[in-house]
């Protein structure tokens, strides 16, 4: 039914359009003695004189009228022009689109994470604290809340898809981002079912983790080394295309730092060499 | 070839001046020939710049799914197996516990080097398991078939000694089947030469390895 129906009207145009064409030729044929009459004269008197000049014989001239009228009303046969100028633009319209997605796809995670819209790029901002990776005893001051990049403790926190319900040591954090881990903060008034949807998307899924934190501006914020996402709402798409494009990608150390064997206990202290085990067997 | 012809028969009703006419034909033909060629040549050169990129795995495909999932799989192993080999007690269950952690840390290089020369991310924008059959309802908890849980990774970390060998040794057991079961997700499912032929070696390690780890929980369970 589908198939034949168009088929059917776009056959139909073309039998009228030749019965146009003509219609709309003979005026113009039928302009030229008019015109010959009078200022055409010089075109009317030129065409056909040179056209016989030049040797040909009656029947040749004869023959042409007929002919050439015809080719060209057959030549403009608008309904198939139509199908294959449709077909032809959407064929164009599907071969760019997919052009156009596998490019947009292609692209550098870096350039998808610029377009991801609110991020914070630290690595322009302030690439001397993105480009340093000290392991450092004790307390450290970090100038962002939480933390994205700098100096950390030895020991890691876990980040095999942890769900930590009690803040954790932003030194061993940092170290977690280091190894391009993505950390899910939000804060401690966030309500529990909007940690659920976080805690969703983490668990299971290692190089993340997720945590509430004191102190940050916004209800849930994503770090990974050297970028930070601050949202209102754990419905927010953006935490997805976060976790998609820099989790592991960000990382300055590649996919084979290890998130697991780390720090797995909570509290804000950091714990010095506590990562391995005090008594080897 | 064609294009000359046609361009005689279309100066067949034309008048007289026919050495003119076909030797313009000819050369019109010439030309179209040769640019034909030349189109030919650019387009065969362009399908092979393209043909690579547009015939290697996609971001929702059956391989990229594997390498994710399987790197996330691999990497609660690597947990497992250095816990065995830092605080088991048997000399055996130390052993197997090293080897397991250091193949499957390797495999997950090799799964990873995939995806970067695919073009695609570590992370997919599918949920896990997408890529096989029936693989979506198999996560439990987020969990891929045969993951411990978050408690007995806990327990598994607490653990020391002779309990710490038999622990590691059943989840062991249970990681390597549900991590058989993925594999042969992707060995019924790929054509990639590269993504099956690891996969089988992948499958032939986890099938050796599950024979040690039975006859050492034979011999250690009390």
């Amino acid at each position: 039914m589908s198939i034949s129906t168009p088929g059917g009207n776009q056959s139909r145009p073309s039998v009228v359009s030749t019965g146009k064409k003509p219609a709309a030729d003979r005026p113009a044929a039928g302009g030229k003695p008019t015109a010959s009459g009078k200022a055409g004269g010089k075109s009317g008197a030129t065409k056909p004189g040179a056209g016989k000049s030049g040797a040909r014989p009656g029947g040749g001239g004869k023959g042409r009228k007929p002919i050439t009228p015809v080719k060209v009303s057959q030549g403009r046969a608008w309904g198939p022009i139509a199908l294959f100028v449709a077909v032809g633009v959407l064929a164009v319209s599907i071969i760019g689109y997919g052009a156009w997605a596998s490019f947009q796809g292609s692209k550098p995670w870096e350039e998808r994470a610029e377009a991801i819209e609110g991020i914070v790029n630290f690595r322009k901002t302030d690439p001397e604290l993105v480009k340093g990776a000290n392991h450092q005893e004790g307390p450290v001051q970090y100038a962002q809340a939480p933390p994205v990049a700098g100096p950390h403790n030895s020991s890691w926190q876990n980040c095999m898809g942890d769900v930590y319900d009690a803040p954790i040591a932003s030194e061993h954090a940092v170290h977690s981002l280091e190894h391009g881990a993505v950390w899910v903060t939000y804060r401690p008034d966030l309500p529990a079912d909007q940690v659920e949807k976080l805690a969703e998307r983490v668990r299971g899924n290692e190089k993340t983790f997720l945590s509430p934190f004191q102190g940050q501006d916004r209800p849930i914020s994503l770090q990974t080394w050297g970028y930070q996402l601050k949202v209102d709402n754990a419905d927010d798409s953006r935490i997805d295309d976060f976790i998609k494009t820099l989790r592991v990608n960000a990382s300055i150390e590649g996919p084979n730092a290890l998130c697991s064997g780390g720090i797995t206990a909570t509290g804000n202290a950091p714990r010095d060499g506590a990562q391995m085990p005090q008594t080897q067997g | 070839m064609t294009a000359p012809t046609m361009a005689d028969r279309a100066d067949a009703p034309a008048p007289a001046p026919s050495e003119g006419g076909r030797a313009s034909a000819r050369r019109f033909g010439t030309v179209a020939l040769a640019a034909a060629v030349v189109v030919g040549l650019v387009l065969g050169y362009v399908g092979g710049l393209f043909t690579p990129t547009l015939t290697r795995p996609g971001d929702a495909s059956v391989e990229a799914g594997f390498a994710r999932d399987m790197t996330t799989h691999h990497a609660q192993a690597v947990q497992m197996g250095l816990a065995a080999y830092q605080r088991g007690s048997d000399p055996e269950v130390r052993q197997i516990g090293v080897d397991i952690a250091l193949a499957q840390q390797g495999e997950m290089g090799a799964m990873q080097t995939w995806l970067r020369s695919w073009g695609l991310d570590p992370s997919g924008s599918q949920p896990r398991m997408a890529w096989m059959a029936g693989g979506q309802e198999m996560v439990k908890n987020g969990l891929m078939p045969g993951m411990a849980t978050p408690e007995e990774m806990a327990r598994l970390e607490a653990a020391q000694g002779r309990e710490l060998d038999v622990l590691f040794l059943e989840l062991m057991i249970t990681h390597h089947t549900g991590g058989i079961h993925m594999i042969d997700g992707v060995l019924g499912n790929s054509d990639e030469p590269d993504v099956v032929r690891t996969a089988q070696t992948m499958k032939n390690t986890q099938q050796s390895d599950l024979v040690n780890l039975r006859n050492a929980l034979d011999r250690l369970r009390p």
